[in-house]
């Protein structure tokens, strides 16, 4: 054998992948089939690098139109060429494959303290008194001393209601995110960190950010803000759609479609895509986060788009209608 | 280090250039015996020497067997391309005329089509037409079963063998 390249993927784990490809194909798959499948898909890097090689195969698969499809593949086989195919197979199937980069993230979110699952919202109250709503898909570290109340948020969205620090020596409450740290200025706000990118949107009170090396800017109750490693975004005022997350809604008013289809993908595990072609229409209402399929369904009686499905709604594709 | 890299590379460069000018003619003439186009046979003996300056290869003991080894490799594609090419017109023109798509769309359709074609070649017929009735056609397992004369386990594991095939293929 050739030497073996660090790419290549345990035979072993891509059978594994391919019977979940054939279970999860037939459509009609239970909940604690789902689960189990994620929890295989999440077991470690090298199940997670098969699956995106599952996902790979299916976007190749997805969207051919079957009229056209069908009778150009499954055409009557020319004979006498299949030995060689054989070989060709072969030798390309020991060809070193490439990955794309995947994300060293995922895993911290098993390390952090708190965690909210795609799809699912959780509310907390910590040692001090502080209620921190964990939107979709979030994950945070809470580290209280003596002299600061420090909220690490790893990925994901916050509502934060600070309390009175019940300590004898008031201790700022901060919560940091990759990009920079907010202090509380006694206060109702949340935030979002996104890869790059914080946002943040003062309800109550007001916040201080905090940019190493860059400043800081003090952003008051009504406003959102963002900033990245780079420096602030303008001040805007705050509008409604900003906390229906925390109503388990998705507002959208004159969104493209193509944020709308990236906002709803938080809120699920699988794979949402929008065609191109309609990736500017715009979308307006309320639509409920926790039955996605309900949400695409509403938009599919609303607007001119077609929505297919493969894996039992793993997979679903927004087309033109 | 470079050093060695850089000699190897001229030495592969001296074979490949051997090759072209000894016996370029010899696999055009042979081609065009084969294919009875002038351009296609010039297009074939191209791509072979392009494979071949890829191949990063410094020593061939029989060029013509050599030769001749990469240009069936090429061949087998070539046919495999146009037979593809052939069956995917034929459905275009068997297309009512609101369904045919716009020409840009239809390359990028059988560019698709090209790639999926390359990977499941190999299959046995009965597991590849299960894999393109599920995937391509959205046939329940059971349906393919009833459609093919075969049991549902069969059907299913089929599906898995296209699949295990075509993860171990797609990049």
């Amino acid at each position: 054998m050739p030497s073996h390249d660090r790419h290549a993927l345990d035979p072993s784990i891509l059978d594994e992948a391919a019977d979940w490809l054939m279970r999860l194909s037939e459509g009609s798959v239970s909940d604690s089939e789902r689960q189990e499948w994620e929890h295989w898909r999440n077991s470690s890097p090298t199940h997670r690098q098969a699956w995106a090689r599952a996902e790979l195969l299916l976007s190749k698969l997805q969207g051919l139109p079957p009229a056209l499809a069908m009778p150009s593949l499954d055409r009557p086989s020319h004979p006498g060429r299949r030995a060689a195919m054989g070989k060709l197979a072969a030798l390309l199937a020991l060809a070193p494959l490439t990955w794309g980069s995947w994300k060293l993230n995922d895993w911290q979110q098993w390390t952090a303290d708190y965690r909210a699952p795609v799809g699912e919202r959780r509310d907390l109250t910590l040692t001090d008194g502080t209620h921190v709503t964990l939107n979709t898909d979030t994950a945070i570290d809470v580290y209280f001393d003596d002299r600061q109340r420090l909220l690490l948020l790893r990925r994901g969205e916050i509502l934060v209601q600070t309390a009175a620090d019940p300590s004898p020596v008031a201790r700022p409450f901060l919560v940091q995110t990759n990009e920079g740290r907010m202090q509380a200025l006694g206060t109702r706000f949340s935030v979002r960190e996104e890869t790059g990118h914080t946002r943040l949107a003062v309800l109550e009170g007001a916040v201080r950010i905090q940019v190493k090396g860059i400043g800081e800017q003090v952003v008051q109750a009504g406003q959102r803000s963002g900033f990245s490693a780079l420096g602030f975004d303008a001040p805007t005022p705050v509008d409604k759609s900003v906390l229906a997350w925390t109503q388990g809604m998705l507002m959208a008013d004159n969104m493209r479609l193509a944020d709308f289809v990236n906002e709803l993908s938080r809120y699920r595990s699988g794979v949402l895509r929008c065609d191109p072609a309609i990736a500017n229409l715009r979308i307006s209402g309320a639509f409920p986060v926790n039955d996605s399929r309900r949400t695409l369904n509403m938009l599919a009686q609303t607007y001119p788009i077609n929505v297919s499905s493969r894996l039992g709604d793993y997979w679903v594709m927004l087309a033109p209608a | 280090m470079s050093d060695t890299g850089s000699a190897v590379n001229d030495c592969h460069l001296r074979t490949v250039a051997d090759l072209y000018s000894g016996h370029h003619g010899w696999l055009y003439a042979r081609l065009y015996r084969k294919l009875g186009n002038a351009l296609d046979a010039a297009d074939l003996a191209h791509d072979t020497f392009i494979r071949i300056l890829a191949s990063k290869v410094a020593v061939i003991e029989e060029p013509r067997a050599y030769l001749s080894c990469v240009a069936g490799g090429i061949l087998v594609n070539w046919f495999q391309r146009k037979a593809l090419e052939r069956a995917y017109l034929q459905a275009l023109a068997s297309l009512p005329e609101p369904e045919v798509p716009s020409p840009e769309r239809r390359l990028l359709v059988l560019e698709a089509l090209h790639e999926i074609d390359a990977m499941l070649d190999t299959l046995p017929t009965h597991v590849k037409r299960a894999f393109l009735l599920s995937q391509i056609n959205g046939l329940k397992y059971d349906d393919i079963a009833t459609q093919l004369g075969v049991s549902l386990i069969t059907v299913k594991r089929y599906m898995k063998q296209a699949f295990l095939h075509c993860l171990t293929l797609v990049d």
